[in-house]
């Protein structure tokens, strides 16, 4: 039911009693979890059950509260924390993509590895090339965002992560503003990237991800941590009433 | 039933046709148009020309340190701070609640008490930058927080600083946008550089001026420089147009 950070605290990123308000709104209640290095873990729950918002306190799009947030080893709020440095070891993957409209796919993913990361330019363009060709854009390197389908500007964005060569990836719905028919193409590079062994959390509803990579399914409702377990005993044996109902919804379609 | 309509319908024309009658319009319109000196306009042109020349340059000195004003003015007001904010605001309030010829006197007539004694000319460009400034402050900002919230949070997520974010990503997006209502603002502040003529500035209107009063021909003087002001105008729509391709502006397009 609970999941309790690691004893020692060897999480790669470890929630431990985080709360959070939006004017009197408690969006986080009183989270405690822990994601371990090469872990992915799924967030899944109603609308307004606070996923985003959990994810996007992880690298400081959201402030927290109250509680401890120590991803990689650095405590969120605390002064030694330098968290510009911090966000350039995790991606992050929004719902609506949020490419550089004024950029090519290219200069997308090299932007911040060529100024953040202070990779010489041909380097950081080679390896550009080789993240989008690993995406299926090989031939869209020169193409603006506007002139991609939803699904390649997502594959985009994904490759914009992976340029910064990041130790944790966020994912933010990130099929949820796309056409049925685009959403497995994205899917489908989620999954190599979850092979490689990164350390992810994905906020999604898509329940063949989950089963196919997940090593566990956390759901949320009403901004607490209601139940979190593997994929199969989620999907197969949910323990409360308000995950069976979330599920027999999300499941008739 | 029939008459009173047929007097009704003829009310219009039948006033119409008594203005045309009238002999007070008649004979004060027929001069200015019998009269109408284009010798003197042409024995003018030097001055016009001189007065142009001047009007351009001190257009364009007056535009770049609106610029630089609003630039600043635009950071300020978009500081979270009330430090910056609030000067920033209480000064964009304050241009655009008063009469240009009022800033213009107030500086030309204060700025001696105070010491600083400069010529007409500098003064002019001063107001003007100091005036126009306000409002491409309002233009920048306007522009800046059109951009979507998406393309910032995208650029803090991949670890770019506010500078950062601001260079690559915010300002080139914010360009774009910004283009046209700030060609706007330049044809307006030309326009405006014709109250310098008011301290005795020797541009385009001042030229004018002259000519209406030396030789008494007030339509020669101001629809000469009318038409000057609208070349001005079709030279700045040619220029934006120019710049438009250079930066390769299109309609704002956003991956939101």
């Amino acid at each position: 039911m609970t999941s309790s950070p690691s004893k020692n605290g060897t999480g790669m990123i470890e929630f431990r009693g985080v709360n959070k308000w939006f004017g009197a709104l408690n969006v986080l209640r009183d989270i405690t979890l822990s994601v371990e290095p090469r872990e992915v873990v799924v967030v899944c729950g109603p609308s307004g059950s606070g996923k985003s918002t959990l994810i996007r306190c992880i690298n400081g799009l959201e402030t927290i509260k109250d509680g401890d947030l120590v991803v990689d080893g650095q405590r969120l709020g605390d002064p030694a924390t330098n968290m510009t440095r911090l966000r350039t070891e995790i991606g992050f993957v929004f719902q609506s993509f949020n490419l550089y409209p004024h950029k090519t796919a290219l200069e997308n993913v090299t932007l911040a590895p060529i100024h953040v990361r202070k990779i010489p330019r041909t380097e950081a363009e080679q390896a550009g090339r080789e993240l989008l060709a690993k995406v299926g854009l090989a031939d869209k390197v020169d193409a603006y965002p506007a002139q991609l389908s939803g699904g390649q500007q997502q594959r985009v964005a994904i490759a914009r992560c992976l340029g910064m060569r990041p130790k944790i990836m966020l994912f933010d719905e990130p099929t949820s503003a796309l056409d049925p028919e685009m959403i497995s193409e994205v899917l489908d590079v989620m999954v190599a990237v979850a092979e490689e062994g990164m350390t992810m959390m994905v906020v999604t509803h898509e329940m063949g991800f989950a089963r196919k990579v997940a090593q566990r399914v956390v759901f949320m409702d009403a901004g607490a941590i209601v139940e979190s377990g593997t994929p199969d005993e989620f999907f197969s044996d949910p323990k409360t009433d308000r995950s069976r109902a979330f599920l027999s919804r999300i499941l008739r379609h | 039933m029939a008459v009173p309509a047929t007097h009704c319908c003829s009310l219009l024309p039948y006033s119409l046709f008594t203005i045309r009658q009238s002999p007070s319009l008649f004979i004060t319109a027929r001069p200015m148009l019998e009269n109408f000196s284009f010798r003197t306009i042409v024995e003018y042109l030097p001055l016009f020309g001189q007065g142009l020349v001047t009007t351009v340059w001190l257009s364009a000195l007056s535009f770049a340190g609106a610029l630089a004003v609003g630039i600043v003015l635009a950071a300020m007001n978009l500081q979270r701070g009330r430090l910056f904010r609030v000067p920033a605001k209480a000064y964009i309030d304050a241009v655009r609640a008063t009469p240009l010829l009022a800033q213009l006197y107030f500086l030309y007539f204060g700025l001696p008490r105070l010491g600083f004694v400069l010529p007409e000319l500098v003064v002019g460009i001063l107001a003007l930058s100091l005036n126009s400034g306000a409002y491409v402050a309002e233009i920048i900002r306007a522009g800046i927080l059109s951009i979507p919230r998406g393309q910032v949070e995208a650029g803090v997520a991949s670890g770019m600083t506010y500078v950062q974010r601001m260079r690559f990503v915010i300002l080139p997006q914010a360009f774009k946008v910004t283009i046209p209502p700030l060609l706007g603002q330049a044809i307006v502040l030309v326009k405006d550089s014709a109250l310098l003529s008011l301290i005795s500035v020797s541009e385009l209107t001042r030229a004018g001026q002259l000519l209406a009063s030396d030789r008494f021909m007030p339509a020669e003087g101001f629809i000469t420089i009318a038409a000057f002001y609208l070349l001005l105008y079709y030279g700045l729509k040619g220029l934006a147009a120019l710049s438009g391709r250079w930066f390769g502006l299109q309609p704002a397009r956003s991956s939101t």
